[in-house]
């Protein structure tokens, strides 16, 4: 037990250490991803939930928002003037911030939705159960319902119903 | 002239031309003719209530001897003036009117001329073909004799068969044994009987007036008891010595010196001896008190108890009874016969005090074995039951006294004392062994209903539904319901306690298995009762095969209505109701029964019910679940819905990433 926690603990240093190390050789790409994500970050605030739905709404979308600018930032030269041309662009910044805005749309859409299709669901069902109850009344009178088992009641019912027919 | 009335097909009765000089007690006379030899004869219309002796008339069938009103034919036909069915006997019509036309007529003495040629010698014959066909005639008295003649030198006795035998018999013309017992239950006797009847009708036909009535008839039994029967009907009467020897033989009480036929021809032809005295009981030493009564010999104070039944019991508990039977008696034949039937001195006393009545009767029937059985105040012999019942069924007091009589289960120790043949007795006893069996029975079939007919093998019918139809036999009572059937008030059910006990005791096929379900209250199926009525006649109309009854048929599918309603599943009980319908239409009980007693059916449906009723239950909990469902769905949709949103992020990233890695990097 004891080894395992300082073996995670190890990795954990591991990581950190080549993601630093990364980070430093990378730096305009931190750069420009640690703005452009910023409304990630907002959401991962704002999350209180253990399984972080709106912050993998919000990100994933967010880093399709932000990953083309990445890939220019690599292409056209790896340089601080170049990720703070492509901040200084306005299409950048909708390009971002939109793509994270449709994952709020996404995120809050969705349970209107999946609201729309549970009660579908269960009308059917429901329906389906109703009409299998008429079969039953149709085959064995109302009294397979309970409240009228007597067949001296079911015949008054019957005459009552005749009665109003006529 | 009225619509002539046919009987069998053969005799022509006119209800036009009553004959009312022919009468019987219990029948009037009508003019019937035979279609065949244009023969006149009577027509006895008989009274419905009173039992015919059939057994008689079956075994008198094809009699010989014309000194007799002799039974042509009989049989049971719609009769107008009362409007419902009535027995009727054809016998001889006889050529010189009655004898004696009432009680009180008087006519010219007979001379011993008349006596012999014309009532005796033609008697005797009569007499002993009856005796040789096992037939006792029990109704000799001289209103009950015609003269067979238009000369009138020729007499002939009466019918003998429209009621039971010594019914209309005054207490002079019966022997002592008959007297003593109620006149309903004086039973078919034997020819002794007979004989004595010729006697005191003799002794009629000599003084040319009918022997008067007693004013006090139970004292006259004492006094017969006492004196003998031979000096209380001759009394002072002067009668030639011939005449004195042929009465005393024949008026004699003790059986067993009466004359007998052969004793009577021998007189007719000439053999005279000297008149023997009348043997008179022995009387005891001392006398006993019984009810404030002093009586000497055995037979008077047996009479005695019989008749103080309930204040006797202490008596015979009692020392003093002890002596005067061990002591003052002195017939060790009496102590040795009351011993058998009350297990003696010890069973005496140890009898519980709520069973004095049947003491008494043993007791009685020990001192005096010939005599009628006596419980309670009925004093009966034991053929005479039947009739008794069958008389006065609907008198309470008869009832009960029958019943009473039956639970003491007298006959057994009656039997065991008597000088009668034992095979004689031995079907009257089985048959009174099961009777206690069936009277403690409360359930229709059974009870004192089914008593009488056990008891009165020939007499029709008394439910009220078909009592008018005069039904005698279990084949008569499809067609006779099916009459009721067509009646436009008719009722509740075809069945009553008379018709299943008549059909219990007349037909072999009907038994505890078809009559215990008419009386079951447990069972609380629809339409029960009717379910087990139709069984019972369905099993009859089967047996009886006379065809279809669609009356009957259509009144039970009347009665099966709620059995039909008790089919749940709709579709099956429209096909049942359809096959009903059709089951009615054929007429036929059976095919009726065949569709209500599929239980299997029934258990079928009532099990597709319990299951469908579930399945209904089931689908309204699911529905009700549903429902809140459909409440909650906003809070089940968020939770869902959030994983979907991550899960569709998550796919439209990932395309995006890989597409944008493709464009900008490869």
């Amino acid at each position: 037990m004891a080894a395992s926690s300082a073996n995670a603990a190890s990795m954990k240093v591991i990581v950190f250490t080549i993601v630093g190390g990364l980070m430093l050789f990378t730096l305009p790409t931190v750069l420009l991803l640690g703005i452009g994500m910023m409304p990630t970050f907002a959401a991962m605030a704002i999350d209180r939930r253990r399984e972080k739905y709106t912050t993998l709404c919000v990100g994933c979308m967010n880093f399709v928002g932000v990953l083309p600018f990445v890939a220019q930032l690599w292409t056209e030269g790896h340089s601080y003037e170049r990720a703070f041309a492509i901040m200084a662009d306005p299409f950048a910044w909708l390009t971002m911030l939109g793509a994270a805005g449709l994952g709020w749309c996404i995120y809050l859409i969705a349970p209107g939705i999946v609201s729309m299709g549970i009660a579908m669901r269960i009308e059917q069902r429901i329906s389906r159960l109703r009409r299998r109850q008429r079969e039953l009344v149709e085959e064995w009178g109302p009294g397979v319902a309970g409240a009228l088992d007597d067949p001296e009641k079911r015949e008054a019912k019957a005459a009552e119903d005749a009665k109003q027919g006529g | 002239m009225a619509d002539v009335v046919s009987v069998n097909d053969r005799f022509d009765i006119d209800p036009g031309q009553p004959l009312p000089d022919y009468d019987s007690p219990t029948a009037k006379a009508y003019a019937c003719r035979d279609a065949t030899s244009k023969s006149d004869f009577l027509a006895l219309v008989c009274e419905p209530k009173y039992p015919l002796r059939v057994e008689a008339i079956n075994a008198l069938k094809g009699f010989p001897n014309h000194s007799l009103m002799r039974v042509q034919d009989h049989g049971v036909v719609n009769w107008t003036l009362t409007g419902r069915r009535m027995p009727v006997l054809v016998v001889d019509r006889p050529r010189g009117g009655r004898v004696f036309k009432s009680e009180d007529d008087t006519i010219e003495p007979f001379t011993d001329e008349q006596l012999t040629r014309g009532f005796l010698t033609p008697l005797v014959a009569t007499l002993r073909e009856m005796s040789q066909r096992g037939v006792t005639h029990r109704n000799i008295r001289p209103d009950n004799l015609f003269y067979s003649d238009p000369n009138r030198r020729s007499v002939m006795l009466g019918e003998c068969i429209s009621c039971p035998a010594g019914l209309f018999q005054p207490d002079k013309y019966e022997s002592l044994e008959n007297a003593m017992a109620d006149r309903t239950a004086r039973g078919d006797g034997s020819v002794l009987d007979d004989l004595f009847s010729v006697g005191a009708t003799v002794l009629s036909l000599v003084t040319g007036r009918m022997l008067p009535e007693d004013p006090d008839p139970q004292r006259a039994i004492f006094d017969r008891i006492n004196l003998g029967s031979y000096a209380c009907l001759v009394g002072g009467t002067r009668l030639q010595m011939n005449m004195v020897e042929l009465l005393r033989g024949l008026l004699t009480d003790e059986p067993r010196e009466r004359w007998t036929i052969r004793d009577i021809e021998l007189w007719l032809g000439g053999r005279r001896l000297t008149p023997k005295q009348v043997k008179l009981p022995q009387k005891a030493a001392r006398p006993l008190m019984v009810g404030g009564g002093s009586y000497e010999n055995v037979r008077a104070v047996a009479h005695a108890i019989g008749r103080n039944w309930n204040t006797a019991a202490e008596l015979v508990r009692g020392q003093d009874f002890d002596n005067w039977l061990r002591r003052s008696l002195g017939n060790e034949n009496v102590v040795e016969a009351v011993n058998k039937v009350t297990g003696g001195a010890n069973g005496i006393q140890s009898a519980p005090k709520e069973e004095d009545a049947r003491l008494i009767t043993r007791v009685a029937i020990g001192l005096d074995p010939a005599a009628p059985m006596r419980h309670k105040g009925f004093s009966t012999h034991i053929d005479g039951v039947g009739p008794t019942l069958a008389l006065n069924f609907n008198d309470d007091a008869t009832r009960q006294k029958v019943a009473a009589f039956i639970g003491s289960r007298s006959v057994g120790p009656w039997m065991s004392v008597q000088t009668r043949s034992k095979q004689d007795l031995l079907g009257l006893f089985s048959k009174f062994d099961k009777l206690p069996t069936l009277l403690n029975s409360t359930g229709p079939g059974y009870g004192i209903e089914r008593v009488l007919y056990e008891l009165n093998e020939d007499i029709h019918c008394m439910s009220s539904m078909i009592e008018h139809l005069y039904v005698t036999d279990p084949e008569e009572v499809i067609p006779a319901l099916e009459a009721v059937a067509q009646q436009s008030r008719r009722p509740p059910i075809p069945m009553d306690r008379h018709l299943a006990a008549f059909l219990g005791a007349r037909s072999p096929d009907i038994d505890d298995r078809l009559l215990r379900p008419l009386g079951n209250a447990s069972d609380n199926r629809p339409a029960i009762d009717a379910l087990n009525v139709l069984r019972l006649l369905a099993r009859i109309q089967t047996l009886s095969r006379n065809g279809p009854m669609p009356g009957l048929s259509h009144w039970f599918v009347e009665l099966m209505k709620p059995a039909v309603n008790a089919f749940h599943n709709l579709k099956a009980r429209a096909a049942v109701e359809n096959s009903v319908m059709k089951a009615s239409d054929s007429g036929q009980l059976g095919e009726i029964l065949k569709i209500f007693d599929d239980q299997r059916a029934q258990q079928r449906d009532q099990q597709g019910y319990q299951r469908a009723q579930q399945e209904f239950t089931q689908c309204a909990v699911q529905i009700a679940q549903m429902n809140l469902d459909l409440q909650n769905k906003d809070s089940l949709a968020a939770e869902v819905g959030e994983q979907a949103a991550a899960v569709v992020s998550g796919v439209v990233g990932s395309v995006g990433t890989t597409a944008i890695v493709i464009l900008y990097l490869v």
